[in-house]
């Protein structure tokens, strides 16, 4: 029997994924629940496991194709031999699967009522392997229930997805290394040369011109060549062949071939989206935060009696939001087909973050409702799933405005995109310790640069610039937070 | 598209209104499918017009002229005149009654009916070709097909189908007078049950068969209790030999027939029913234009989904393969409406009943011994003669027996063959019985009603287990 696999909605409510990678060749006999692709759906990996014990007979999609949910990805090989292979591979479950394939070996039937056998294919269960509990071993729907709820304890730990091969690419550089400090062949260049016919005829077989040969000795004030330098230079000129190839080979290596797809196309998809549909104007500036800073050492140790790390971002989410309902333009999208701005009366923060796969952006709902400590916790724990790649799509919708974090790696200004529908996006410098003229003297003082990317399309620079400095007042001057 | 079509858009489409085709129209109509279903001669196909109901109506009919001719035993004494004009009147209201139930159904369902024989276009298309010239055709645009086109009797050559005196099991269904002889060409099931209704109303019965047995695909054990009574009956049977030609003479024909040794016999008879078996209708449908393969009988190879070898196409009843039975076609008809409707359903049937309407009957369901063995189970068989039934005796019947096979070390019941009155409404259980993986001991521990033959079919499984009241347990 074999069973086509559809793809699921990995993600509530996904109508297309991606065939980012398979994990199983054609061939190879899968447990349940082992991955068997990985799928993307817009910003979110998914890890897609085999409903069945069997063999992978076919593979309906290639790597890189986007596949409507519902359509045959992968079609399993469920017979008999299926059942066979889940008793040598399942440790885990050897008592039941065992069982299981005893009853079924002598013909390969499973003793199960009508509906017990239909319950197995809604529930993706190969029934030859679900341990039956009846008369006999009969498989009744409560053993077909249970298997598929027991099925998740099965081998899904093991299979972790191996990331590009490393050991590869430094086995290349070892051999670029290598062919570069290959010494050169030493080599003459002579008018003529004395030899003896014998040692001639050797350098004709090794196909050497004699002339190159390098020597140091002389017959009646000619150079003289005997065979062993023949023999030597030639091998040194086979050795420097074997390195020219490696080089060339290396050389092809020096350049490799990433796929442009899963979590890095979509956002380039994004960005390029986005920049060429909004016209980006990018406004810089500077704000003077020791006050912030010293608030913040203030709260810091209170926040972590409570269990939560504070840190600069919920600051900069209320003062933005402050300025959002000062300037409602900068929350808002356009709605292009409808010739309307659309302004938003709730003020949900993406905060881009930075993870191993690329950048993703968890949305902070309305952040105009919460307090600093639940806005710290909501964001800690929302950047934590993204990095480990846990976050759902959901969590990544709906926002009306994105802070990106760029100073986390040392920057002072930058040109944001705009992290479209939204229109617009602030960028926040690293804080450093600056001279800066205070009453006519120079003090150090704790500066933080801003870098604003609006849609010019909906905003006007001076909106922009207005917008900016309330933001600025708020973290020049925190207690303005409390009113 | 020809000029004058008229071209709609379907779901499905499903060729053929016999009992594998209305099924699958009904079901894909419940599950919200818009359905067509195309039919070009008679809805409910083969089965309700020219085969299972017709000739189990005039296997009654036979069945109670016979009986009351033959019932001194019991003190009764009757010589039935039998009106064959009549009885087939009757059996048409019957038929009459069941085809205008499943157009009834279809439309109540919401199917669209249309009449005509249907032909492919191409992968999405098939234009539905109106009886009688000039009647025009309609194309149907469809996303899923379901053939369900049947089969028809097969001719053997010299043999032309003519209905005056070559018969096909059609025409000796619908015949207006008892032909005095009859010449039946072939024993398999339907021309066991011809030749029953023919002996029972009067008529001379002449069997010629090409192999060495009646029902060759059946036990002989089994078989040879239909053949006996069929003996009894008058029914004359020639084995070994097979027909060649024939001629007119004296009103009626001549059946030539050749044994195996090269010796040329004639047998006189006023008809010739030729019985041979059936073959599936795929020439009829264009299937080229689609795609879809057939093998070398003609069947169109099917996967457990009812699926063909083109993804959009399936192929249900009798079309689909062996065995042509109409409830394996029915099955097969819900399977590929609900697959099409996404459900998770699959042809995972473990064993299809069959029943022949001899006297007396024969139902089967599931392995035989021999089968069972091939599969590598370890076979026990029980038995319950009929002359120990007390049913039995009481319907004056005491030949056959109830048959049970099991798998010995799990008890797990594997098949049945039953040779009985009603046989096949008691196959019925045994069927549910392997179906749902009950074992000797579950079918032994039910109370059967006493007296009924179904008492049988519980002493057959205690028989099996040594556990039997009423045999000697083996």
């Amino acid at each position: 029997m074999t069973h086509e696999f559809e793809l699921p909605d990995v993600g509530e409510g996904v109508a297309e994924g991606e065939i980012v990678s398979w994990l199983v060749e054609t061939g190879d006999t899968v447990e349940e629940d082992q991955p068997v692709a990985e799928v993307e759906t817009d910003k979110a990996v998914v890890e897609v496991p085999s409903p069945v014990d069997g063999a992978v007979a076919e593979r309906r999609a290639e790597e890189g194709e986007m596949v409507p949910v519902g359509n045959v990805i992968i079609v399993f090989d469920t017979d008999g031999d299926g059942t066979e292979t889940a008793t040598k591979t399942d440790e885990t479950e050897t008592e039941s699967t065992e069982e299981a394939s005893e009853q079924a070996s002598e013909s390969g039937r499973v003793f199960a009522a009508p509906s017990a056998r239909r319950l197995a294919r809604e529930l993706g269960v190969d029934i030859g392997a679900v341990s039956g509990s009846g008369p006999g071993g009969r498989v009744s729907t409560t053993d077909v229930r249970e298997h598929a709820e027991d099925g998740d304890s099965g081998a899904e730990a093991e299979s972790a997805i191996q990331p590009a091969d490393e050991t590869d690419a430094s086995t290349t550089e070892a051999a670029a290394t290598e062919s570069a400090v290959s010494p050169a062949n030493e080599q003459a260049d002579r008018e003529g040369t004395l030899a003896a016919p014998a040692t001639r005829k050797l350098a004709e077989e090794q196909e050497i011109d004699i002339d190159a040969v390098p020597t140091e000795e002389e017959r009646d004030g000619e150079p003289f060549v005997t065979p062993e330098q023949v023999r030597a230079y030639a091998e040194r000129q086979q050795a420097a062949q074997a390195a020219d190839t490696r080089a060339v080979q290396t050389e092809q290596e020096r350049e490799e071939r990433v796929p442009y797809r899963g979590i890095r196309r979509t956002i380039g998809q994004q960005m390029e989206h986005s920049k060429f549909t909004a016209p980006h104007v990018t406004h810089h500036d500077e704000v003077d935060v020791t006050e912030l800073v010293e608030t913040r050492e203030d709260l810091k140790e209170a926040a972590e009696e409570r269990g939560v790390s504070l840190t600069y971002m919920p600051f900069v989410m209320k003062a933005v939001v402050a300025g959002l309902k000062e300037h409602p333009y900068l929350n808002a999208s356009l709605d292009e087909s409808a010739e309307e701005i659309v302004l938003k009366n709730y003020y949900n923060i993406g905060v881009a973050v930075a993870t191993d796969a690329g950048l993703m952006v968890p949305v902070v709902d309305n952040v105009d409702r919460k307090g600093m400590l639940q806005l710290s916790s909501e964001m800690n724990e929302l950047v934590a799933k993204a990095r480990e790649r846990s976050i759902t799509r959901e969590e990544m919708q709906g926002g009306t405005f994105t802070i990106t974090n760029f100073g986390a790696v040392g920057g002072e200004y930058a040109t944001p995109i705009i992290n479209h529908p939204e229109s617009a996006i602030l960028g926040l410098g690293e804080i450093k310790e600056k001279p800066r003229v205070v009453d006519g003297e120079v003090v150090p003082r704790k500066v933080m640069t801003l870098s604003l990317s609006i849609d010019h399309r909906t905003i006007d620079g001076a909106v922009a610039g207005a917008f900016t400095n309330t933001v600025k007042r708020y973290l020049n001057n925190p207690s303005l937070l409390l009113l | 598209m020809v000029v004058g079509d008229i071209a709609t858009g379907t779901d499905v489409v499903v060729i053929g209104g016999g009992p594998a085709g209305y099924t699958a129209a009904i079901r894909a109509a419940q599950l919200d499918l818009d359905v067509t279903l195309a039919e070009k001669d008679a809805y409910g196909g083969t089965c309700l017009n020219h085969g299972c109901i017709p000739s189990k109506a005039l296997l009654t009919a036979s069945d109670t002229a016979h009986e009351a001719a033959t019932a001194e035993e019991m003190g009764i004494h009757a010589d039935p005149s039998v009106d064959l004009g009549e009885m087939v009147a009757w059996k048409d209201d019957v038929v009459g009654q069941l085809t205008g139930g499943v157009e009834k159904l279809c439309k109540a369902n919401g199917v669209n009916l249309v009449e005509g024989r249907a032909e492919f276009a191409d992968e999405n298309t098939v234009r539905i070709i109106h009886d009688g010239e000039g009647q025009g055709s309609e194309s149907v645009e469809f996303e899923h097909a379901i053939l369900a086109t049947g089969s028809r009797p097969i001719e053997i050559p010299g043999f032309a189908f003519d209905g005056e005196r070559i018969l096909s099991s059609r025409h000796a269904l619908a015949l207006e007078s008892v032909p005095e002889s009859l010449v039946v060409i072939g024993a398999g099931y339907i021309g066991m049950e011809m030749s029953t209704v023919f002996a029972k109303v009067g008529t001379d019965v002449t069997v010629v068969e090409m192999l060495d047995d009646v029902l060759p695909t059946y036990e002989s054990d089994v078989s040879s209790i239909v053949k006996d009574r069929a003996k009894d009956l008058g029914i004359d049977f020639h084995f070994g030999e097979s027909a060649q030609d024939w001629e007119e003479m004296d009103g009626g024909l001549s059946v030539h027939t050749e044994t195996e040794d090269g010796e040329i016999n004639e047998y006189g008879a006023e008809k010739a029913l030729v019985a041979v078996g059936r073959a599936p209708v795929t020439d009829t449908l264009s299937l080229d234009a689609i795609g879809v393969e057939t093998d070398e009988d003609g069947f169109v190879p099917t996967d457990d989904r009812a699926r063909t070898n083109v993804e959009h196409v399936h192929a249900v009843g009798d079309v689909a393969g062996e065995p042509m039975l109409a409830h394996k076609g029915m099955k097969e008809g819900e399977v590929a409406a609900e697959v099409i409707a996404g459900e998770p359903a699959a042809l995972d049937y473990q064993a299809v009943p069959a029943a022949v309407f001899t006297d007396p009957e024969i139902g089967t369901v599931g392995l035989t011994e021999a089968e069972a063995e091939a599969e590598g189970f370890e076979p026990v068989v029980g038995q319950m003669p009929m002359r120990a039934s007390g049913r039995a005796l009481t319907l004056n019947e005491s030949d056959g027996f109830v048959r049970v096979v099991a798998d010995e070390p799990s008890g797990f019941l594997l098949g049945a063959q039953v040779v009985t009155p009603e046989a096949s409404e008691l196959i019925g259980e045994l069927g549910l019985a392997i179906e749902m993986g009950a074992t000797l001991e579950d079918v032994a521990a039910t109370i059967h009603t006493h007296p009924t033959l179904t008492e049988a079919v519980m002493e057959a499984a205690a028989n099996a287990t040594g556990d039997a009241i009423h045999t000697l347990n083996r």
